[in-house]
């Protein structure tokens, strides 16, 4: 069992990257910056747990803040361009980020270790779970209450006026502007969320899989993060949960046993999957069939 | 119509999801077999080493299953059954494999490739023996290629035979020396991205080469990915050094060498990296490569040596530096587990797994395939070692120390 609970981990870890690029996505701007965001919560709350000695939920909630200032901050910016202009800035950024870390030194001594992040070496030692007899089973369960909390933050907003807000940007801005939108509030509003996201979900990777190194946050990684809620779908937040089980779940693991073929597959099915679904896992069609299913039929 | 569409899909879908996670699984399913996971990279740019570790391991447990297999604590002999496993280079992927692996039957896991899968796998394994605050992963895990420095002192279930390159290096430099008075500087090239090319170059050639009299100059870094070397080359050519070491994987030290050639940079000298004596690099620039000397903790010159070779070639894999190391890895966990006297049966599991552990923790010196290998407190190997150079197209001995 011990590996579906990591299965788990890694699912719930990618569904907060994941939505951490919906929240973005639904204002009509494409990033690729996620990954910069995601390994600020990873570096800062490693540092936080390992250097400053603090518990995992603090630290969390601090990268995660900081993260989501520095998305703030990057969001500005990003209001004067958009398309594949936003694209090339925002994979900018995101080096930007990892190039930081790749020359960032910081270590100090504890219990007669030298331990802190080092440059290309990356930081090593995270080890607050197992350190303090959290089992795999606790992890899994810890990171999917995070997950549902996000998940229904994002379900909620969807269905209230700022949802529709968020919507109404990313459908036409000049329209949502000329009704009264502060386009600037709600575009680095989404960022910032999107960032703060992004920070739990580095946080929390950085803990289960105790190293981190630059190379992790690359555009592979923020590639992912923008795929999943485009795959799943943009109509509502378990799209993007539906797309990590598929990519996590089913195309790396669950097809492991193949191995060569398992790369090439990979992009194939995707490719099938968004052609057998063009807008998305989970569009309106999917889910009416669902509704169906539990709906009793009244016409008649 | 749609929906019964839809349900036979995600029926279909189901069974499919359900085969592949159950199709590992079956493979244990079979009765006094020793169960050994391998694990490495079977996919991606260094594919190759996860490729022959596997062949080596599949010709080593063949060899000690044709010899009666593992004697176990009850007299009983069993053979050996190996599963492997692509991690993809891939952190995430290293641990989800090794956790799929400690759920399993196998006893011991071999592996990984990637010294960036190392670090992380050895983080989540339990740092001390018998700390019951401390949840990690209690499976012992025997790395066979990833090179890193110092990594095996991050758990106690950790071990690892892979060479111990600050000494080979050192070694190196003073025989250069020794041997070729009249060079005096060092210039380094070095692939920064990846763990092990990068810590080679910082901690061990930049360090050790000025301790046997040479100057560095200066260096040259690229990336794994990188396929244009043009900028790097004229530092090097800039710098006028003696000897040009490069601390690079194979692809790369092969784009740089030809770049040399096209800009007529000729060292009076060139050192490798230990994972560039594979044939990747003859393969890939054989002429370019003439010359170039790399200590390697492996080459067929003995019977055991051949013999591993020959086993590995037969699996469509080849023994080289990193690989070789499986086939040895084999050997000490057959004496390990009939000196721990382990039973191999379905509810033995991790009280096998801890006498595995304990039985490498407690070993001193080992047999490997160019002679007694030394073992360290903190699980790892001082191999013995050659220095061999690329001489037409093959790897040529061109020294060996122990001599």
């Amino acid at each position: 069992m011990d590996f579906f609970f990591g299965l788990l981990q890694i699912i719930g870890v990618h569904t907060l990257l994941g939505l951490s690029a919906y929240v973005v996505l639904q204002t009509g701007q494409v990033t690729l910056a996620q990954a910069g965001f995601f390994s600020i919560g990873a570096y800062v709350s490693a540092m936080l747990t390992v250097l400053a000695g603090w518990h995992i939920i603090p630290a969390l909630l601090v990268s995660a803040t900081l993260a989501g200032i520095v998305a703030g901050i990057v969001g500005f910016p990003a209001l004067r361009i958009k398309g594949l202009m936003l694209v090339v800035a925002t994979i900018a950024f995101g080096e930007f980020i990892r190039l930081f870390w790749f020359n960032f030194d910081y270590q100090i001594e504890k219990k007669g270790i030298v331990v802190g992040p080092q440059g290309g070496e990356g930081f090593k030692q995270i080890r607050f779970f197992p350190e303090n007899g959290w089992s795999t089973l606790d992890v899994a369960i810890f990171i999917w209450v995070i997950v549902a909390l996000v998940m229904l933050a994002l379900w909620w907003t969807d269905r209230s006026r700022a949802g529709t807000v968020l919507r109404a940007v990313g459908e036409d801005e000049l329209a949502a502007q000329s009704v009264g939108i502060n386009l600037t509030a709600v575009k680095v509003g989404a960022f910032a969320a999107g960032g703060f996201i992004a920070g739990i979900g580095g946080a929390i990777y950085a803990h289960y899989t105790t190293h981190i190194e630059h190379l992790n946050f690359g555009v592979m990684l923020a590639t992912f993060a923008i795929a999943y809620p485009i795959l799943g779908g943009l109509r509502n937040v378990f799209g993007t949960l539906v797309a990590v089980i598929f990519i996590q779940g089913f195309l790396v693991e669950g097809l492991r046993f193949m191995g060569d073929w398992r790369n090439l597959l990979f992009g194939a099915l995707i490719v099938l999957a968004m052609n057998i679904q063009p807008r998305g896992l989970i569009d309106e069609r999917s889910v009416k069939l669902v509704r169906g299913l539990f709906t009793r039929d009244t016409r008649n | 119509m749609l929906d019964s569409k839809l349900v036979r899909l995600g029926a279909v879908a189901a069974l499919a999801v359900g085969a592949s996670f159950g199709a590992q699984s079956e493979a244990f399913s079979a009765e006094k077999t020793v169960q050994i996971a391998g694990f490495g990279a079977k996919s991606g740019v260094v594919r190759s080493f996860g490729i022959n570790t596997e062949a080596v391991l599949s010709g080593a447990i063949e060899a000690v299953n044709a010899a009666g297999g593992v004697k176990l604590a009850d007299g009983s002999m069993a053979m050996m059954e190996l599963s492997f496993y692509d991690d993809r280079c891939n952190a995430e992927e290293g641990i989800s494999v090794l956790r799929r692996i400690a759920g399993s039957d196998a006893v011991v896991a071999i592996g990984p490739t990637c010294s960036n899968v190392a670090e992380p796998l050895f983080g989540i394994l339990q740092k001390t023996v018998g700390d019951e605050g401390d949840s990690g992963l209690q499976i012992p895990v025997f790395t066979d290629t990833a090179i890193k420095g110092g990594l095996a002192k991050i758990s106690q279930w950790a071990f690892r035979n892979v060479p111990n390159e600050s000494e080979m290096y050192r070694a190196l430099f003073q025989w250069i020396a020794t041997e070729h008075p009249d060079l005096k500087t060092v210039y380094g090239g070095v692939e920064e991205d990846f763990a092990h090319s990068r810590f080679t170059w910082h901690k061990v050639m930049k360090e050790r080469s000025p301790e046997a009299g040479y100057e560095v100059l200066g260096e040259s870094k690229w990336l794994l990915n990188d396929t244009n070397f043009t900028t790097q080359v004229r530092q090097m050519k800039k710098a006028k050094a003696d000897i040009v070491a490069i601390s690079a994987h194979p692809f790369t030290t092969c784009g740089v060498l030809k770049e040399m050639k096209r800009q007529r940079v000729k060292p009076s000298l060139l050192v490798g990296l230990t994972s560039s004596s594979s044939m990747e690099t003859l393969q890939g620039c054989a002429e370019q490569a003439e010359g170039i000397i790399i200590p390697t903790s492996f080459a067929p010159v003995t019977e055991a040596a051949k013999a591993a070779a020959d086993a590995a070639a037969k699996h469509e894999g080849s023994a080289d530096l990193h690989s070789a190391a499986a086939w040895e890895i084999v050997m000490i966990l057959k004496e390990v587990m009939e000196a721990q006297g382990i039973a191999a049966d379905g509810d033995s599991v991790d009280a096998d797994r801890r006498k595995i552990r304990d039985g490498l923790a407690n070993l001193k010196e080992t047999d490997g395939l160019l002679g007694k290998i030394q073992r360290t407190d903190e699980g790892e190997a001082v191999k013995p070692y050659l220095y061999v150079h690329a001489q037409a197209g093959e790897w040529a001995i061109l020294h060996d120390p122990s001599q």
